[in-house]
């Protein structure tokens, strides 16, 4: 067989999402991969030109349909300093545990998908079961399963109910248990490491030389999580390790996943304790007046914008459950972001694509582009 | 491989090549056997408080644990007798998928006007209950509206007071409102007392007050102009902003009152 | 052992239905009809047909019983609404995709693209034949049923190729070329495990091979022959952990990824008869067949058609198995299954005819007590 160029993608099992990676490949081998993406641009960006500084929040639930709290929390962030606005400090915990808890669903649902790229399926329906009770606690806060609108410019919607505290730490209990059982599906196989070690090798300078961030990074050796070396919320007054491997491959991008989990358990445990403690208010008594949440009527820009507000420009930074995701927002008065720019994680990180999957087989492609953990809602927007 | 403490203890080793993962699927299937974790949906609901007891009982899983399905933000429930028509809502809709139609009880001048939800375009954020004034728009935790008519999915007023006289459980998370909340301002100078404003206000929170007429110097000029000025009481004032929307010389405005 | 054999009761069900109509019949007809030609091609028709059924049926059963252990595996219920228990689940499934209809790529060759579902079926019904269900339940008493079961067992695989090469698809042709690769080299250790048992039985007959085993099954003292069928054979049936041919993740569908409809529903039904007759062997082979241990209680075995009911319970036991192994191990890559098969399974199998050698060697010594051979 001759070289050949084939289309993973837009609709293939691997994308797990809706892109298309084409691979010239000779027989079994890789030798060129052609990473294309925007089928699921949706304008993200230029729709929240149109928005209210509040519902904009509505569209970033959207970016990404795994992590949707933690893109809401950066916009938040980002929003924030551009309208000089302070949220109080249990709104920041309250923001803290709605991210860490998104960050236990989406490494989750990650590890759902990519059992089943290396042709686990038993695995898949146990995350599914396991992050269903995340997302029964985020129901119980927020209203939602998937798309929670909970953060606001200057805090939160709402409080916690009655008894979610108590709840949460019987599914933390139960979690903890369980991503032992995933670890004895994976690990203690041997099929598992012959498929997973040393495979899709991405060293700590091709990463910093791509702009590859997030657990890929961590797994080469470079410790940098944006909760450790730029706290923002309530990042500093929490106790954590960052997780991390040295291998670069496969296999090291996995533990430091199933790290980063239990990593979460445990600043949830402290976030729990805290919002225990100290109850308040989870809304900024100083909101610029007309953005008393959704009361401002859209469609009433001459009135306001003839009034002076303060101008700003905010640019927030986070540690995604993918990555290092960065949102800069420019305030030029008015109730609508003047400009919104998101910049995604998982776009640079398929951009690398052809350093990590060049030289491998065709039957390598789904793990090692399962490892990276594609999300194409937030890469696209 | 991990460097984070406790790593290396919890790495499994494989033994005898694929003996672990075996003896866990199979420890899986013994566990499952009596009962698995789904749940059979239209015949077992998680909202059923009754179905919660059974299963947190006998299967020990933290599932459906409380009340979790009082917030769930489903098909709207509408009030209408106490609904003042103040077009909140369909201001707050990001998705612009309310429309304000017309319904009995009005008065033939300043007919009733009563939110109307598409459910195809609606996205369930919320902002509508959240900025309702009078509570009379709540969500409830029906979620089941699939339907094979496109036009079926757009509720009527009076389909949503139906819900809302059903008792289904409404969210009880409401958003406190912010105590530097706007106000309503004029600008004197520009107002020409045409009372739309205290004309088309819901809440009938706006009076006309009668002004000095001043005394024209030489020279100049009176502006025509009928000698009144619309007064907010901000007790009864819902900060709807119709009366911003229909002035005709744009003069009133949000602020806050020194 | 019951004296009545399919072939007999076929015999005497159309023997009666002709001589009930051969009696109402004028002169003529009469004679005619009661031929004992005529009765005995019809009994081979009846014969085939009840085979036939039986065999659809059991392998329609064996995918809900599939589906049924790997839900419990999945921690869900599977099939539950068509029929008690899902019973009738395959069959709403299998009529969905009977009337759908066939839709062909253009590009694809239509002789090969439409002949090798049903050529990889028919063959693949063809093995029912021949292997032995009961004592007395089979075709003919043939010298080389086995040779002949893992001849025709193995033909198979060859129109996969060619309907995956018809297909004009890439995923197709991927997953055809994985999946010749794979028959090629599990082929050999499947063979070479059979030869222990052979050497052990000292017959290629399936018949004999399961008498022989009367006195103890071979999956005992050839533990290592049953280890190397049991691998090969799931790699045979391209099931995981060596389902490369049709691996989902990277090829799609594998080899039919162009196929819909009636002629998908004829692969999915044969990979399915295959793995029943893959357990089917395993069982023939080294779990006793029909045959039951002597401290068994009579009663559990000599109620009619007592045989059958038992090889279709070891056969459904042994499947469960490769549904647990599915359930619980993730797929290996095409190099490291080629090298599993040359490096260790042929080793292992050769190693497994050395101990058949020695066991047979070491049985008749007198120290040991020297086992009969039964034989037929």
């Amino acid at each position: 067989m001759s070289e050949m160029w084939i289309n993973m993608g837009p609709q293939h099992p691997m994308t797990h999402g809706l892109w298309n990676l084409r691979v010239k490949i000779d027989g079994e081998v890789i030798v060129d991969v052609d990473p294309e993406l925007g089928y699921l641009h949706r304008g993200i960006e230029k729709i929240s030109e149109d928005r209210h500084y509040n519902e904009v929040v509505t569209l970033m639930d959207r970016t990404c349909y795994v992590a949707g709290l933690a893109w809401e929390h950066l916009y938040i962030i980002a929003s924030e300093k551009a309208l000089h606005i302070e949220p109080p400090e249990r709104a920041e915990y309250l923001r803290v545990m709605c991210e860490e808890f998104q960050r236990l669903g989406s490494h989750i649902m990650w590890f759902s998908a990519f059992v089943v790229d290396i042709g686990l399926l038993t695995p898949l329906l146990y995350g599914m079961r396991d992050r269903d009770l995340v997302l029964d606690l985020f129901q119980s806060y927020t209203g939602a399963r998937m798309t929670y609108e909970y953060m606001r410019v200057g805090g939160v919607r709402n409080d916690l109910p009655p008894g979610f505290t108590d709840r949460a730490r019987t599914v933390l209990d139960w979690l903890m248990a369980r991503f032992d059982e995933y670890d004895k599906l994976t690990l203690g196989s041997d099929i598992f490491h012959k498929r997973c070690d040393n495979l899709g090798i991405l060293k700590a300078n091709d990463c910093i030389a791509h702009g590859v961030t997030g657990p890929m990074l961590r797994s080469a050796g470079v410790k940098r999580d944006l909760r450790k070396d730029r706290p923002y919320a309530a990042y500093d007054r929490v106790e954590f390790d960052v997780a991390g491997a040295d291998s670069a491959d496969v296999t090291g991008r996995y533990l430091v996943r199933m790290e980063e989990m239990r990593q979460s358990v445990r600043i949830l445990r402290q976030v729990l304790d805290w919002l225990d403690r100290n109850p308040g208010p989870v809304m900024a008594r100083e909101l610029p007046r007309w953005l008393g949440a959704p009361y401002a009527p859209v469609g009433r820009e001459g009135y306001l914008l003839k009034r002076n507000y303060p101008k700003g420009v905010g640019f927030s930074s986070i540690e995604e459950p993918h990555g290092e995701a960065q949102a800069y927002i420019v305030n030029e008065g008015g109730e609508h972001p003047y400009r919104v720019k998101l910049k995604s994680p998982v776009f640079s990180n398929i951009s690398a694509a052809r350093q990590y999957l060049v030289g491998y087989r065709v039957a390598d492609i789904p793990p090692i582009m399962g490892s990276v953990d594609v999300c194409i809602g937030e890469s696209d927007r | 491989m991990a460097e984070s403490p406790g790593a290396e203890k919890r790495e499994e080793s494989p033994i005898l090549w694929v003996a672990r993962p075996m003896a866990t699927a199979a420890r899986q299937f013994a566990r499952s056997l009596w009962r698995p974790s789904t749940i059979v949906y239209p015949y077992e609901r998680l909202e059923d408080p009754k179905f919660r007891e059974k299963l947190e009982v006998k299967s020990g899983k933290p599932f459906g644990v409380g009340d979790i399905w009082d917030n769930y933000r489903g098909v709207h429930a509408l009030n209408i007798e106490t609904c003042i028509s103040c077009n909140l809502c369909a201001f707050s809709c990001p998705d612009i998928c309310i429309e304000m139609v017309t319904v009995a009880g009005g008065d033939p001048k300043h007919p009733k006007k009563c939110p109307e939800i598409d459910y195809g375009k609606c996205s369930f954020c919320g902002f509508c209950s959240d900025a309702c004034p009078e509570g009379c728009l709540t969500m409830t935790t029906r979620y089941e509206i699939t339907t094979p008519k496109r036009q079926e999915m757009v509720f009527s007023p009076e389909r949503m007071y139906e819900i809302f006289r059903s008792k289904l459980p409404m969210n009880p998370i409401r958003l406190a409102r912010p105590e530097n909340e706007d106000q309503i301002l004029l600008d004197p100078p520009l107002c020409i007392g045409c009372n739309a404003c205290a004309r088309d206000c819901p809440t009938q929170c706006i009076t006309m007050l009668d002004i000095p007429k001043p005394e024209a110097k030489p020279g100049e000029k009176l502006p025509r102009r009928i000698w009144k000025e619309p007064v907010v009481n901000d007790s009864d004032c819902v900060r709807c902003g119709t009366c911003i929307s229909v002035c005709p010389k744009e003069c009133l405005f949000w602020g806050t009152r020194k | 052992m019951s004296s009545a054999t399919l072939y007999s009761v076929s015999y005497d069900l159309v023997h009666a239905i002709l001589a009930a109509i051969g009696s109402v019949l004028p002169y003529p007809g009469n004679v005619w009809i009661t031929n004992p030609d005529l009765i005995t091609g019809l009994a081979v028709l009846v014969f085939g047909a009840i085979l036939l059924v039986a065999t659809m049926l059991n392998t329609i059963l064996l995918i809900w019983w599939e589906r049924k252990l790997l839900g419990r595996f999945m921690d869900r219920r599977a099939a539950m609404h068509v029929g008690f228990a899902g019973l009738l689940q395959n069959f709403a499934d299998g009529f969905k995709l009977f009337h759908k209809s066939t839709v062909k790529p253009r590009e694809a060759d239509t002789l090969g693209y439409l002949s090798g579902p049903t050529a990889y079926m028919v063959a693949s019904l063809l093995i029912f034949g021949i292997l032995p269900i009961s004592s007395g339940w089979n075709s003919g008493a043939l010298p080389l049923t086995l040779l002949l079961a893992l001849a025709v067992f193995s033909f198979a695989p060859l129109f996969i190729f060619v309907s995956a090469w018809s297909s004009n698809n890439k995923y197709s042709l991927m997953g055809g070329m994985r999946s010749a690769a794979q028959m090629i080299a599990y082929e050999v250790p499947l063979l070479l495990a059979v030869v222990a048992v052979v050497i052990v039985a000292g017959s290629f007959d399936l018949t004999t091979i399961v008498y022989e085993q009367q006195n103890y099954w071979f999956w005992g003292p050839l533990f290592l022959a049953l280890i190397v069928f049991v691998a090969a054979m799931l790699a045979e049936m391209e099931r995981i952990p060596f389902d490369l041919p049709e691996a989902e993740a990277e090829l799609v569908e594998g080899w039919n990824t162009e196929y819909g409809g009636m002629l998908f529903a004829f692969f999915m039904f044969t990979d399915y008869l295959r793995a029943l007759i893959g357990s089917i062997l395993v069982v023939l082979l080294f779990l006793g067949g029909w045959t039951m241990p002597s401290w068994v209680p009579a009663a559990a075995t000599s109620f009619p058609l007592a045989g059958i009911v038992w090889l279709m319970v070891k056969t459904y036991i042994v499947f469960a198995l490769f549904v647990w192994v599915r359930a619980s191990l993730p797929r290996v890559r095409t190099d490291q299954l080629l090298r599993v098969g040359w490096n260790r399974m042929i080793p292992l199998a050769l190693l497994s005819i050395f101990l058949a050698a020695v066991l047979v060697t070491v049985r008749c010594l007198p120290a040991f007590g020297c086992i009969p051979s039964l034989g037929t």
